[in-house]
């Protein structure tokens, strides 16, 4: 799911880690089952010392508690918690042994997890406590997964495949709904069962329908999980996940319409028509809600220079308010929260800070991880919960049903939707959309909550269909997506060059169609920008941030990760090609391998850029000092001050000393050597940390040569770099040549030493974890 | 709508532009030049100038039929299905052609690459005074640096090609309209 590292374990070191692993589960789930049935025990231990107070007052005198146990008033926060701390270590478990991961989908193991819990706890209490309620589920375990799909939604695949996913969405669950309840219908009145103790054909169309409808929705929860882990390329993915969030419309449709109509017991024509005004009001009103938190949020996020530790919170109170409100309206919650997301996201973006950029990421996608693991393994112990009614020819005849369902539905709607279609969805495509559609815990909690009389029956079938399709399918598609060698997903991250041809592409594409006089995508497309940037950018963006062009944000970005790059990799990371025009040094050093009209003239004083101050102050920071900032008074409202956090446009200060250093290290035509009279090289590092802008003139007028060592002072490299450059000198700060002067001067001597620093400093540093990967994503399509 | 081969002859050389386009050429009577709003909105557009200047052969100063045509045939989305025998000419609305097409409207000197003042002069139009000198230089460099495989300071069309492959050049540079 995210970030699998596990590498593979043939060694002796990872089969004893795997056999830790197993150890571990093992001891984790006796000891959650223990601890609950601890907890009844003590429960009805302390139950019957409340009983009879009287009698014990006057018999004796209690003498002094040292140690007790009070149980009842933390039970429900610590069953939570143990339940939680469960699920993430199980998480941590799967992924000490590599070989069952790769195999087994997480979200089998984890059922499988939930089923032994169950059985522990049934064994020990004789009841399960119902956790999977749907209170919990719909409130609390379902909006950080959907907030999470839809705040890092990719916008630019999904609007442009819109078309196809609202067809599956809709008129596919519609299909699959009516079709499966109809033939379950007909199968219960055709098949009397003479041992099974229910009647079938009691079953009314309507029960039947509603059940259809339960089952027909393809889950997120269990898409995502899946999906997550097979990487197929990114058409695909968008059209199924896209599906399974829009059809939550028409689910919430269709089962308060079923539900009505089992109540009132009569469906007339005007019922159907209010159930089509019905699915617009709420699929529309769903959106709207969330839009409106959306721009609330981004407006919000505008004022929050100040406040920064906070902005994290406003995302996600105002996208959980977008949801809750949503469901008071019975609109659709889903569908609110991913527009609130979707909307919100492009300016929120731009308004906050790295950190809470960072911030907010990481808790989406630790909430969201938590919650799917904890749905799974609810629903694996509410399986072994409830009671449950086995009629094989009911179970059988579902799934069945669902299967030719879907199949039939994804062929039938692709050869329409294919008559619309630039790109054509091609057969393997279509395998693997009908594939996908797996069923979950959404079902299961529509199921939960039904006041039908066959409702068990109903359960029971729900919960196959679930492991048929989770386990079965989810098991299966890996395999079956190699074999049919479907495209996989590009793992490469943008580049500014596909940045600026894409949009150089929209612009054409915009005028070929204004040529052609034809209101094409792009057209409106470009409408939307326009009027983006006009009027929204201005009320929702911050400052001068909301007259920057996407590109140069884009820019600014691909710029600060890079920065940020180097700066963790111990500041030995690439210096040239990749990361030329953001380091001045490289404006100060003259490129070697550049074509010969070198320009020296016109890098006598460099302009710097926010981009380039930035990387400046990142290389002075770690290496003129590891001495401690002085801490301003710390604050509950302002993190500790950290020059990062100050944003690219309020540098005027420091862009005065930055010139100025600059101009410094221009006239310097000497080493920057602190002399060793002037006391121990720790003294005088200091010294030049407390003051940059002190820097001493050294006297001496040795090598007209000024370098910069890059390398921190204590990588192997550089100081054998520095040791043939300078003989035991104190600290040097040694730019590589940088005047014009001492290049023509130096000559080939200098050229050596300085590929040499070049070839040392070419450490490729870590690899960008790749789940930045939807980050740099267009915001609003442009 | 009338049959098809009346149109054909209407039109000067109308069966070898079916040949070369496959298209036609009734639709393209259909295009609706309305040259007030025409010139009002490809002023708005950043390289409104380069888009024109692609219908011009070079050295020419008007736009025939056949090569305006020819021009909006790379637009037309492209038919996966179709096989292509060695005879017949690469189809003017292939995903190579379709690139080629794009990357001549940078390289406007036609010398096969991208160089950086061609790519500073993009930038600058597409980014218009928003950004400062600097920053255009930066964005340039980065890019070239990005994508120049050869070290001659200048991108070409294999780079170009290259880093747009995660693009859907099928799906993005085409005009439904044209089918």
């Amino acid at each position: 799911m995210f970030s699998r590292m596990a590498p593979r374990g043939r060694s002796g070191l990872g089969r004893s880690l795997a056999e830790l692993g197993l150890l571990l589960l093992a001891i984790l789930v006796l000891l959650d089952g223990t601890v609950l049935s601890l907890e009844a025990a003590t429960s009805s231990e302390i139950d019957t010392h409340e009983g009879k107070p009287g009698t014990h007052k006057n018999t004796s005198k209690k003498s002094f508690p040292v140690l007790g146990i009070k149980y009842d008033d933390v039970s429900v926060p610590f069953e939570i918690s143990l339940w939680v701390l469960l699920a993430s270590l199980m998480k941590l478990g799967f992924h000490l042994i590599p070989r069952l991961s790769n195999v087994v989908p997480e979200s089998c193991l984890l059922i499988s997890v939930g089923l032994l819990v169950g059985g522990i706890l049934k064994l020990a209490r004789d009841e399960v406590p119902p956790v999977l309620s749907d209170r919990i589920f719909f409130l609390c375990l379902l909006p950080p997964i959907i907030l999470d799909a839809g705040y890092f939604l990719p916008i630019r695949p999904f609007v442009e495949n819109i078309g196809t996913i609202l067809m599956f969405a809709v008129v596919g669950t519609l299909w699959n709904a009516f079709f499966v309840g109809g033939l379950i219908y007909a199968v219960c009145q055709i098949a009397q069962d003479k041992y099974s103790e229910i009647d079938l054909s009691n079953i009314g169309i309507l029960p039947c329908l509603l059940f259809g409808s339960i089952i027909s929705a393809v889950d997120p929860v269990a898409v995502l999980a899946v999906f997550e882990e097979i990487h197929i390329n990114e058409l695909l993915h968008i059209l199924v996940f896209g599906e399974s969030l829009l059809n939550d419309a028409v689910t919430v449709v269709l089962y308060h319409l079923f539900e009505e109509f089992m109540e009132s017991g009569s469906v007339s024509a005007v019922d159907a028509i209010l159930g089509l005004v019905s699915f617009l009001i709420v699929a529309l009103g769903g959106v709207l809600v969330g839009a409106f938190y959306g721009i609330l949020a981004a407006f919000t996020s505008r004022f929050t220079s100040h406040t920064r530790v906070i902005e994290p919170l406003f995302v996600f109170l105002y996208s959980y308010m977008a949801y809750l409100s949503a469901e008071v309206f019975h609109l659709s919650g889903i569908m609110s929260l991913i527009a609130c997301g979707a909307v919100m996201r492009p300016y929120v973006e731009a308004n906050i800070s790295h950190k809470s950029h960072t911030t907010i990421k990481y808790f989406l996608k630790m909430w969201s991880s938590v919650s799917e693991t904890l749905i799974f393994i609810f629903l694996g112990v509410a399986t072994v919960e409830g009671e449950h009614h086995w009629n094989w020819v009911f179970l059988t005849s579902t799934v069945v049903l669902c299967l030719v369902a879907r199949v039939i539905g994804v062929v039938g709607l692709t050869y329409i939707i294919n008559k619309f279609r630039i790109v054509k969805l091609t057969t393997k495509d279509q395998f693997i959309i009908a594939y996908g559609g797996l069923r979950g815990a959404i079902a299961f909690s529509l199921g939960f909550i039904l006041h039908s009389e066959h409702k068990k029956i109903f359960l029971t079938a729900i919960i196959t269909v679930i492991f048929f399709t989770v386990f079965v399918q989810g098991m299966t598609i890996k395999p079956l997506v190699e074999l049919l060698a479907v495209k996989k997903k590009h793992e490469a991250k943008r580049s500014i060059n596909e940045e600026i041809h894409t949009r150089f592409l929209d612009h054409l594409l915009t005028g070929i169609e204004d040529i052609c006089g034809h209101y094409g995508h792009h057209h409106w497309k470009n409408k939307l920008n326009r009027f983006n940037k006009k009027y929204v950018k201005k009320i929702l963006i911050a400052g001068d941030r909301s007259k920057e062009p996407q590109l140069i944000a884009f820019y600014h970005k691909l710029e600060m990760k890079n920065a940020i790059q180097m700066v963790e990799s111990g500041g030995g990371s690439k210096l040239n090609s990749t990361f030329p025009s953001t380091v001045s040094m490289q404006n100060i050093q003259p490129k070697i391998h550049s074509p010969p009209s070198a320009r020296p003239s016109e890098r006598a004083l460099p302009q710097l850029t926010k981009g380039r101050e930035e990387e400046i102050r990142q290389i002075l920071r770690t290496n003129l000092q590891k001495t401690r900032q002085r801490l301003q008074s710390y604050n509950r409202h302002t993190l500790v001050v950290d020059p990062d956090e100050e944003g690219f446009d309020d540098l005027i200060l420091k862009k005065r000393r930055m010139m100025e250093l600059d101009w410094k290290l221009k006239q310097m035509t000497n080493y920057l050597t602190v002399p060793r009279s002037q006391g121990s090289p720790t003294m005088s590092r200091a010294r030049m940390a407390s003051d940059s802008q002190a820097y001493v003139k050294p006297g001496a007028e040795n090598v007209p040569t000024i370098k910069i060592d890059l390398a921190s002072p204590q990588s192997p490299d550089s100081v054998r770099l520095l040791d043939e450059v300078v003989q035991d000198q104190g600290l040097t700060m040694s730019l590589p040549s940088s005047s014009s002067r001492a290049y023509k001067t130096s000559g080939k001597d200098d050229g050596r030493d300085q590929q040499k620093l070049l070839r040392c400093l070419s450490d490729p540093g870590p690899d960008v974890d790749d789940d930045e990967d939807y980050d740099d994503d267009e915001p609003v399509p442009t | 709508m009338g049959s098809s081969r009346s149109s054909l002859r209407r039109v000067p050389d109308g069966q070898q532009l079916l040949q070369e386009t496959g298209c036609e050429p009734e639709r393209w009577f259909c295009l609706g030049l309305r040259s007030e709003d025409l010139e009002a909105e490809l002023s708005e557009n950043p390289i409104g100038d380069r888009i024109v200047g692609a219908f011009f052969q070079p050295g020419q100063e008007t736009v025939d039929f056949p090569s305006f045509v020819r021009v909006l045939a790379h637009f037309r989305p492209t038919e996966k299905n179709r096989t292509r025998d060695g005879v017949q000419p690469e189809p003017a609305n292939s995903r190579n052609r379709k690139l080629k097409f794009a990357f001549q409207l940078y390289d406007q000197d036609r010398d096969g690459k991208i160089s950086r003042t061609e790519l500073l002069q993009v930038l600058r139009e597409m980014l218009g005074l928003q950004v400062t000198e600097e920053q255009l230089q930066s964005i340039a460099e980065r890019a070239i640096q990005e994508a120049d495989l050869d070290r001659d300071d200048a991108i070409c069309f294999d780079k170009f090609r290259k880093s747009l492959e995660k693009v859907d050049i099928d799906h993005k540079m085409s005009v439904r309209f044209l089918e």
